[in-house]
């Protein structure tokens, strides 16, 4: 399955599954991070982390790692 | 027969003063808004406890005194950060009687998340609709009236820069307390199951737990059993599993799954997104933005890191070099006429010769220290909330995160770090840009190893005396061992004192703006007030100190017999191992431990002992000392603004050769070896941070804790390097 991190920049999905459990669940959530939401990968960091995404309008950063947790449906 | 007591009532309701608690997303212009309508009544502290800002302010609308209460930014109300921990407690425990809920008009959704949540406390809401001219720009529309409706709270456009809508937000405020407001915030429903539980809860709670009916809000509390949150839940004394919340949501999590949080997560923000389509209407077409534009050069993938390190290049430039001439100024004119009429009016008073002195170099001296510390710490908190405020800061973060991260630091652990080059306080208090106190404490921690301005006078000095051949070789040795210890020394604590998950890194990117001059005002004021009031005791009784343990007892003639000399010479041996196990080496490092430059001038004063005195023309008079003290601010201005434009290296790293010092260095010469002198460097450079640094330690975590920390590793860091430098040198045969 397609995860965020694999996106490049310009590419978009949609969220299938939030796999990160806990705190780091709640904090995307509130951050609106949420199942069904359509999310577009802007940018990669210089030195290729952290990544820039647009979600619910807005710009968001967050590492490759917390990004893999993230699944998605494919839909470019 | 009524009405006087009806009317006493009202007076009486009317004269008290109305608590209102201001609420809001970070990057939604909150601090701007508080800063409109308070201006300078503004009152900065903390939290209690915590190291989270808290700002307050008490103002006149009407003849009725508001209080206002700037809650942290927050995205949520969620159990999980501190700032967001404090915000619901003060709402839900203190009670405010309005919240001013701060709504970026230009990222609607994702801030009505957070309304969502402040109408669920029961208290009266007032929505500042904020950013509203940028809104309109991008051609959104916003139907304030259906909002008003939708969320039953009044909703006030705003333009907090421009102070635009201020007064009508106040009129809302003092209007949403009148007896008969029909500001009273609407239950927004959250769907058939999650409403029954809810219900059901708040039967249960009032019949089973009438003391937690009081205390808290009935629907809040019902929410947030429905949510399982562990901070209410262990605050109010409930299990998890406490039959009351487990009847109620036992169907909810049957046909939802265990995760209720996450459906509570997603109700609140249909809710928002349902809110948001029925009162915005966005263009249809979306233009590039001016954001855009920039992030695509800024955030360049070979740009990124070139522009970054200009922009840091820039920050420490400005920070040090425009502040430079002012401190020198500060210094002359302190040290110089000040000192000397203090002396000519202790001498016209006949005043003892030891009060003089302790006078003019104790107290003085002492003043004089915090002050020049002043125009560093204001030009820091000005750049710092520029970067902060134009939205450049989350830019920085992003382009250094991957390598700060390797040490378990956060990408905004750069800038504090970078400021530490220059000086370590104002870069002590810069990581107040780390909003984790995890990534805080540690930046904090490593901050001392970044090799400061006033260590370079002894690099200078002992290079000078041993090494003025490789005299560059030598300095960059120093600087960069700093900077390998502090990744070492990163890795260390991030395994052993900060074990456990690195805080996460899930951060905004806002648009990019211009921040207002009043607000950079307000913050660069603010803190450089609190360095002079609060920092300015400590290191004045310190500085006195030190006065009594360099002249006690009265008249020593040798500096060996005065208590400095005898701490020195007590203390000496630890330093034999090393290579400067003498009471001269070790009494200028005691001093030192009030700068570290002061090593220089200590060293000074015990080894050259006859300090050629200058013959003194006649001392000038009042007037020419102000004259000369007009002038030469003049010129610090004049200087201060050659600095930033004309040269290309960093003025303020460059130590200046006294005269006298070629005396010393002579000195130097042949009571230290070259090896001793390196391993005496080393020390200087690692070992404990100067007491300014300890007491903007103690001024930005509220505690001793992290300070001790720090000189507990710095001088276990200290000896050992030098040790090893010393000892392994030796051993190699450089000499002893």
């Amino acid at each position: 399955m397609m995860n965020l991190a694999m996106l490049k920049p310009g590419e978009k999905g949609r969220i299938a599954k939030i796999g990160a459990i806990g705190p780091l669940r709640r904090r995307l959530m509130d951050m609106g991070v949420l199942v069904g939401e359509e999310i577009t990968v802007e940018k990669i960091a210089p030195l290729g982390d952290p990544i820039e995404i647009t979600v619910k309008n807005y710009n968001l950063s967050l590492r490759k790692k917390e990004a893999e947790g993230i699944l998605l449906e494919a839909t470019r | 027969m009524m009405m006087p007591n009806a009317a006493r009532t009202l007076a009486a309701v009317e004269t008290a003063s109305i608590r209102v608690a201001v609420a809001g997303n970070p990057n939604s212009g909150k601090s701007t808004l508080i800063n409109s309508l308070a201006g300078t009544r503004l009152h900065v502290g903390n939290w209690p406890g915590v190291t989270v800002e808290k700002k307050e302010a008490t103002l006149d609308h009407r003849g009725r005194s508001i209080a206002l209460i700037d809650l942290p930014g927050t995205y949520s109300l969620s159990p999980y950060t501190e700032e967001e921990i404090i915000a619901r407690d003060f709402l839900v425990h203190d009670r405010p009687d309005v919240i001013v809920d701060v709504v970026d008009a230009t990222n609607l959704e994702r801030n009505l998340y957070l309304t969502v949540q402040l109408l669920e406390l029961g208290i009266p809401v007032v929505v500042a609709l904020n950013i509203y001219d940028e809104a309109e720009k991008k051609g959104y529309k916003i139907d304030v009236r259906a909002m008003e409706i939708a969320l039953g709270v009044k909703v006030v456009p705003t333009v907090a820069t421009r102070k635009t809508g201020m007064g009508d937000l106040l009129e809302a405020v003092t209007g949403a307390t009148a007896k008969g407001s029909r500001n009273v915030p609407r239950s927004l429903n959250y769907g058939e199951d999650i409403e029954a539980a809810v219900q059901k809860l708040t039967a249960d709670v009032a019949r089973r737990h009438p003391a937690l009916a009081e205390k808290y809000p009935e629907r809040w509390l019902a929410l947030k059993l429905v949510e399982g949150d562990h901070h209410v839940l262990a605050e109010a004394n409930l299990s998890d599993a406490d039959s009351l919340a487990k009847d109620a949501v036992g169907h909810l999590k049957e046909a939802h799954g265990e995760d209720l949080e996450s459906l509570m997560a997603d109700a609140r923000y249909s809710l928002a997104a349902g809110l948001t389509r029925e009162v915005l209407k966005r263009p249809a077409v979306k233009t590039t933005e001016l954001t855009e534009k920039i992030d695509r050069v800024v955030l360049n993938r070979f740009l990124g890191i070139p522009i970054f390190l200009a922009a840091m290049w820039l920050v420490f430039k400005l920070t040090f070099d425009m502040s430079k001439p002012f401190v020198d100024w500060l210094d002359g004119t302190i040290n110089g006429p000040f000192t000397r009429w203090v002396e000519t009016l202790m001498g016209f008073l006949h005043g003892p010769e030891w009060l003089v002195s302790l006078v003019t170099k104790g107290v003085i001296g002492g003043v004089g220290f915090v002050l020049v510390f002043v125009p560093v710490i204001f030009a820091m908190m000005f750049f710092i909330t520029f970067l902060e405020g134009s939205g450049y800061m989350a830019r920085a973060a992003f382009v250094m995160d991957r390598a700060m991260h390797s040490m378990g630091l956060h990408g905004k652990s750069f800038i504090p770090m970078l400021l530490g080059f220059g000086c370590n306080v104002p870069a002590i208090y810069a990581t107040r840009t780390l909003e984790n106190p995890r990534d805080k404490a540690l930046t904090a921690l490593l901050i001392p190893l970044m090799s400061c301005g006033a260590r370079l006078p002894v690099y200078v000095l002992f290079t000078g005396a041993f090494f003025s051949a490789q005299a560059g070789m030598v300095l960059w040795s120093l600087y960069v061992m700093g900077i390998v210890l502090a990744v070492l020394v990163g890795v260390l604590f991030k395994r052993t004192l900060f074990r456990g998950e690195s805080p996460v890194f899930i951060m905004e990117l806002p648009p990019y703006r211009m921040p207002s001059g009043r607000s950079l005002a307000i913050h660069t004021w603010e803190k450089g007030k609190h360095f002079l009031v609060k920092a300015g005791t400590y290191i004045l009784s310190v500085s006195v100190l030190v006065w009594f343990l360099l002249n006690l007892p009265w008249g020593v003639e040798n500096k060996k017999d005065s208590f400095l000399g005898k701490a020195g010479s007590a203390i000496a041996p630890v330093f034999a191992p090393l290579g400067f196990g003498n009471w001269e080496a070790s009494s200028s490092l005691i001093a030192g431990v009030i700068a570290k430059e002061i090593v220089v001038g200590t060293m000074g004063e015990i080894y050259v002992k006859e300090i050629e005195k200058k013959p003194e023309g006649p001392a000038p008079t009042f007037f020419e000392d102000l004259r000369e003290i007009g002038t030469s601010f003049a010129a610090s201005g004049k200087e201060a603004f050659s600095n930033v434009f004309s040269t290309f290296g960093i003025a303020s790293l460059k130590a200046e050769e006294k005269e006298g010092r070629a005396t010393l260095r002579s000195v130097i010469g042949k009571t230290f070896t070259p090896l001793s002198g390196y391993a005496f460097m080393v020390f200087v450079l690692l070992y404990m941070p100067c007491v300014v640094t300890a007491v903007a330690f103690r001024h930005e975590f509220g505690t001793w804790k992290w300070f001790g920390v720090a000189f507990v590793y710095q001088t276990v860091l200290a000896w050992s390097a030098a040790f090893v430098i010393y000892q392994g040198g030796k051993l190699l045969g450089f000499g002893g």
